[in-house]
């Protein structure tokens, strides 16, 4: 009898558990009801609070609750969270009804061609979004059916732009008697008088980003806009032994064998990179406008600048990332209001002055001094038709590919020429559904 | 022996325990086996069946799979990432199974008969739970630790060390067979643990009598190990050796967490590969059919070792 109480309790308490649990998953089922009712907005994003986007955001967010009566239900969400597991949530009703996405074939392409976010075209036109944005910045917002950016559907809208350019410790110049590069042979004869003073010029990491994107930035400097419109719009096929990519992976190796960057680089991390320039060890960085923000706050011991990678018209770079609307989105309407406070000048500022780089500001606004150099030396890319996007954009997994091969260059295992036919067999591979 | 001295004497317990057995059958147990059959369903027959289906298809995870035929299981066959990475669970096992079972083992024998006997059993259990220590420690944290440990130049605790006697800084973690010998010592260091424990658990077991008695009859240290230690724990040496050879086929987080399976591929293995061909390439297809492959090496290893071990003991049984 006693057991059989015992039992009964502990049925009864794996009921009560059981009910808790349906109730739960019942609550939230009914929060993903609220959308819907133009009330709720549900928004996700993964910028940090601190950044200039996420200042931005934050502003947006306020004016939106107050202007629409509406309110936002945000979820801060990791990049990688959203990069890796957005595809599968987005098929379902949890989706939200705007999303930060990143740009690009393998990402935000990908979607587009899968159906899971929606043709915007009609509220770019309505909204009159697509004048604020230079025809550089449109590139990586509109797609085609196949999902290859640079096509003539919306499916997203950025706010802000990036750019890869160079990184200068002014102090350190001055002390070993150098001036500021402005032409490659200037920035080679620069690398060698640092190499000759015993400084390891450049901040590189292996593990990471930055080493593929200096090996584009080569590759750039040989080639124009042809050669970006093969590689990254799939005009024509890339010749993976061509002067642009050899030259790029030559010139890279020689970066290393003169000692312009670390023989330890290939586990070296972007993070660890960035703060060997904040802390002065090394004197040049080439890396992208997203570390303006934090160098201004942390690289404070010493003046620094930064430009255009020297001698170069193409620039790795792009809009920034996207705000798109899911397909299954249930308050679309309330998402388009919301972009397009983003769009507004005060919200631009916001994002200018935080060391970002707005696509919309009125240049009046931006009042911080430092800002206002960085958005005069995007606006002279852009000008310039410069920006090239970036190298592991044409097929998903590149990035990986890329990091994994230069790895291979840079420890010696493997020469110039298997590199090159390794990048090539795996992006024909990665792009041959995108022809 | 002991059965046929008292056979005379005592009522002998039965081989099997007594089930009642009821006249209506055997049917009505099937209903207590039935959320167990239910969950196996659900959670390893149809998914292991989805994830044989998808095999056959190109899939980018998201609509329907495209059926492609052998497509995946010709190119597995072709890829030298794939051969690479089962090459590199050949070391794994050599890190997580092998070396630790070897050290386990001398470490249990030793904490039991030498240190417990010496120092009294608290000695022993607070040196086992240090070794077990690692086993608790999240595997994030713990590479966290390691990656500052093997920093390159002359920030890493490891350089710095050797810089005292002269040795200049090194690239542990970003060089060929350093990467991999570097994730070996950090997983030999890992599984340690788990052996000792277990083997001390067994050792409990070895009625100490028996070590007397070979002491008196002049065996040493090592006699004693082989004949004693040895003989009584081979059913724990065994689970501890599947189950950690199994762990070694699929290891996945040390990777992901110190090399990320670089440099160049050099400490690529399985779970990861498969991970990359899933997350980032979106090659659903052909991830599938990586880990299909690996579910198969698992199961035959374990049909492997638990045959294997089955033999054994009926011989033991039989007396040879």
């Amino acid at each position: 009898m006693a057991r059989n109480t015992r039992r009964t309790k502990a049925l009864v308490a794996m009921a009560a558990l059981t009910a808790t649990g349906v109730a739960l998953s019942g609550c939230t089922a009914g929060s993903g009801d609220d959308g819907g009712d133009g009330e709720t907005l549900k928004l996700w994003h993964y910028e940090g609070a601190d950044s200039a986007m996420g200042k931005a955001w934050a502003e947006a967010i306020t004016i939106f609750e107050e202007e629409t009566g509406a309110t936002v239900e945000f979820e801060e969400k990791s990049f990688e969270q959203i990069q890796k597991t957005a595809s599968q949530v987005l098929d379902t009703d949890a989706a939200p009804d705007l999303m930060e996405f990143n740009k690009g074939n393998a990402t935000a392409g990908f979607l587009a061609s899968t159906g899971l976010i929606a043709d915007i075209s009609d509220a770019v036109e309505e909204y009159g979004w697509d004048e604020k944005l230079a025809p550089s910045l449109q590139t990586t917002a509109k797609y085609d059916e196949a999902g290859v950016m640079g096509g003539d559907t919306w499916f997203g809208v950025p706010n802000y732009g990036e750019f890869v350019g160079v990184y200068y410790n002014e102090d350190a110049f001055a002390e070993a008697g150098l001036e500021i590069p402005t032409t490659y042979e200037e920035f080679v004869a620069v690398l060698d008088a640092f190499v000759a003073q015993g400084v390891t010029p450049l901040a590189e990491a292996g593990a990471e980003y930055p080493l593929g994107q200096l090996w584009y930035q080569l590759a750039l400097l040989e080639g124009d806009r042809g050669f970006v419109d093969d590689y990254q719009l799939y005009k024509d096929e890339v010749d993976w032994q061509g002067p642009e990519v050899t030259a790029a992976t030559e010139t890279l190796k020689e970066y290393v064998d003169k000692g312009y960057i670390a023989s330890d680089v290939s586990s070296v991390k972007a993070e660890d990179a960035g703060v060997s320039f904040i802390n002065g060890t090394s004197p040049i960085f080439v890396s992208g406008s997203w570390w303006f923000g934090r160098f201004v706050t942390e690289a404070t011991g010493f003046d620094w600048s930064m430009a255009a990678f020297p001698g170069a018209d193409l620039s790795l770079g792009s809009s920034g990332n996207l705000w798109v609307v899911p397909e299954n989105a249930a308050n679309a309407d309330l998402a388009y209001e919301f972009i397009d406070i983003t769009m507004r000048p005060e919200i631009q500022a916001i994002i200018g002055n935080n060391g970002g780089l707005p696509v919309a500001a009125d240049t009046a606004d931006i009042t911080d001094e430092k800002s206002a150099e960085l958005i005069e030396t995007f606006n002279g890319v852009l000008e310039a038709d410069g920006l090239s996007f970036y190298p592991d954009w044409p097929a998903p997994g590149f990035y990986d590919v890329i990091v994994q091969e230069l790895q291979g260059l840079v420890t010696g295992v493997q020469d110039v020429k298997t590199t090159n036919t390794n990048l090539g067999e795996q992006y024909d591979e990665g792009t041959a559904e995108y022809r | 022996m002991s059965r046929a001295t008292t056979t005379g004497r005592t009522k002998l317990p039965p081989e099997q325990p007594s089930i009642p057995q009821r006249s209506g059958g055997t049917g009505a147990y099937w209903l207590y086996l039935l959320p167990g059959f239910v969950l196996l369903l659900v959670i390893v027959i149809v998914p292991l069946v989805w994830n044989l289906y998808l095999t056959f298809t190109k899939w980018r995870g998201v609509r329907s799979p495209e059926f492609i035929g052998l497509e995946n299981w010709q190119k597995i066959l072709t890829d030298s990432d794939f051969w690479t990475s089962f090459t590199n669970s050949v070391w794994m096992i050599l890190a997580m199974v092998v070396v630790p079972t070897i050290v386990g083992l001398i470490v249990a024998a030793l904490l039991f008969d030498v240190v417990g006997r010496k120092f009294g059993g608290k000695v022993g259990s607070f040196l086992r739970a240090t070794y077990y220590l690692p086993q608790i420690l999240p595997i994030a944290v713990a590479g966290i630790v390691i990656g500052w440990i093997v920093r390159p130049g002359g920030d890493g605790a490891l350089n710095q060390i050797l810089g005292w006697f002269g040795v200049p800084p090194y690239d542990w973690l970003g060089q060929m067979p350093s990467a991999l010998i570097v994730l070996m010592v950090v997983m030999v260091w890992v599984q340690l643990g788990y052996p000792v424990v277990v083997f001390m658990a067994a050792l409990q077991r070895v009625d100490p009598e028996l070590y007397e008695a070979a002491e008196l009859d002049g065996a040493n240290w090592f006699q004693r190990f082989s004949a004693i230690t040895m003989s009584i724990i081979r059913p724990e040496i065994f689970v501890v050796t599947l189950t950690c050879t199994i762990a070694a086929l699929k290891v996945f987080g040390p990777v992901y967490i110190i090399t990320r399976g670089g440099p160049a591929g050099a400490t690529l293995v399985p779970a990861y590969y498969a991970y990359q061909e899933f997350f980032t390439k979106r090659n659903v297809g052909y991830g599938a059919t990586i880990a299909t492959v690996l579910t198969i090496v698992v199961v035959i290893v374990s049909i492997i070792f638990i045959r294997v071990q089955n033999s054994l003991e009926r011989k033991e049984r039989a007396g040879l």
